[in-house]
């Protein structure tokens, strides 16, 4: 399922809808730019052992997902895509507010910044 | 033919040098090895890109075959380097400036997307505001640089060594393949339901945008011609959209005691903004979503007072005195008193850790 080959097909023609309002090659751009910058994220998020690090790749995910609401928003010429964004960026400034908070209060406790001093509480 | 060979691998190909490149990137390795996965991470990203867009004219038959559209692409390869770049840089700060690049161009793509409130919203809150907050926090946990171990090339041990990263790419070259398969594949189930939007289904939405924005529209109209009214056609709407995708609004001219009507055809130019469209989206389509984001932005900042606040250590007498009770031992006002701090405690651990100083409190463990 995973790693299903994309099979050649070309018999589906959905321009005869007419004409796009976005250049598809815009939108499948901005799209493979989104995907790219979550799991180089996801990837950061997991290699980090530094606390702030894995936050701000936190950060980078949540920039994916922003341009690919925007995308879609264009897409389907929606704007709801747009105010999620908004949200978005609600969600991020909280995180920031109350994660940086923690990482500091932290920081003082063990003086290092390594997720790894913090291990005890994965209880194994 | 051998292209159109390994075409339906093309994106998990493209996928799978890109996760090499990344590894090459994240190992702590000479300048020669990172040169090497830069141009592989390079190279695999512009070819998933170009995987990705080749799937797509293929799908549109080649109707929709047109030029990849330039600067949004430069814009993403820097937006994908700066990522990389990011979670792969040693020292924190400069990884904060490199997501900073990230954040810009990604605000270039949405300009090319039309986007431009949220184009600027996002440099402004996220490389403003969020990211000096980033910075702050760096430079006040800043480990001092006699505490590094094995001083290299900057940075401290464990921002050099990365965590399991040959787990990490396995997983995230997994999360590309599938990402990549059901959002690119011509066979995807999403390409198939979701149809994008026509220019007469823009037109539609437009006009029917501004058609909500009473107040807009009048004073559009009264702009367009001086002392007009609109007034609903046949159909109740107040703007009449055509098939091409053109737009017009009828109106009742008073012109002394004459009273005409006419019909006056709008151009792009009286179409709602992109700010005014999202913000008649937000507080139209989302208003208890809007309620509920300033409720957590409230709690946001009460949780960062609380974590913020410095710690004071009470004694029993002072704590029966701010309970509004009598202090029971008058000799010795303020007891060192064990019995109301404990490291361990779960119900106050917000209160009872931190302090500005870190030598100040006793919470130490």
């Amino acid at each position: 399922m995973i790693l299903r080959p994309a099979p050649i097909l070309a018999e589906t023609a959905v321009s005869a809808a007419g004409v796009y309002a976005a250049s598809p090659q815009l939108l499948q751009l901005s799209l493979a730019v989104s995907v790219l910058l979550f799991v180089i994220g996801l990837v950061g998020f997991l290699t980090r052992r530094n606390m702030i690090m894995m936050f701000l790749c936190t950060e980078l995910m949540m920039q994916a997902a922003a341009l690919a609401f925007v995308t879609f928003s264009r897409m389907h010429m929606n704007t709801s895509g747009q105010v999620f964004v908004i949200f978005i960026l609600t969600v991020a400034a909280a995180e920031a507010a109350l994660a940086l908070g923690l990482v500091v209060l932290l920081y003082r406790k063990k003086e290092t910044l390594s997720i790894e001093a913090w291990s005890e509480l994965k209880e194994c | 033919m051998p292209l159109s060979a390994i075409t339906p691998y093309a994106l998990h190909i493209a996928a799978a040098i890109g996760a090499l490149g990344l590894y090459l990137l994240i190992r702590p390795g000479n300048p020669r090895v990172r040169t090497a996965g830069t141009l592989l991470g390079v190279a695999g990203a512009a070819l998933f890109v170009a995987a990705a867009i080749r799937g797509l004219n293929r799908a549109f038959d080649g109707s929709a075959a047109g030029s990849l559209p330039v600067v949004p692409a430069v814009m993403g390869l820097i937006a994908i380097a700066g990522a990389a770049r990011m979670v792969t840089h040693p020292k924190p700060v400069f990884a904060a400036l490199y997501f900073i690049l990230v954040v810009v161009s990604t605000a270039g793509m949405f300009l090319a997307l039309q986007a431009e409130f949220m184009a600027f919203a996002l440099i402004i809150v996220y490389a403003g505001a969020i990211l000096i907050t980033y910075m702050f926090v760096l430079m006040l946990a800043q480990q001092s640089p006699t505490e590094s171990v094995g001083d290299v090339e900057g940075g401290t041990n464990y921002d050099r060594v990365p965590r399991e990263p040959i787990a990490a790419i396995a997983v995230g070259f997994l999360l590309l393949a599938t990402l990549g398969d059901s959002l690119f594949s011509t066979q995807s189930e999403l390409r198939h339901t979701a149809r994008p939007a026509t220019v007469t289904d823009a037109a539609e939405r437009t006009w029917r945008e501004l058609e909500a924005m009473p107040r807009r529209l009048d004073a559009t109209v009264s702009k367009l011609r001086a002392g007009a009214v609109p007034i609903p056609f046949a159909d109740g709407r107040l703007i009449h959209v055509a098939k091409d995708g053109s737009a017009m609004v009828h109106v009742q001219v008073a012109d002394g005691g004459v009273v005409s009507f006419l019909d006056l055809p709008l151009s792009d130019d009286q179409a709602p903004t992109n700010t005014q469209s999202v913000g008649l989206a937000l507080v139209s389509s989302f208003p208890a979503s809007l309620e509920l984001a300033s409720v957590i932005l409230l709690m946001a900042m009460f949780g960062a007072v609380v974590l913020a606040r410095k710690q004071i250590e009470l004694g029993d007498d002072e704590r029966r005195e701010a309970a509004g009770m009598r202090r029971i031992s008058m000799d010795d006002p303020d007891p060192p008193s064990s019995s109301g701090f404990t490291s361990g405690g779960s119900t106050s651990s917000a209160a009872t850790v931190g302090g500005t100083a870190p030598g100040a409190g006793g919470g130490r463990s």
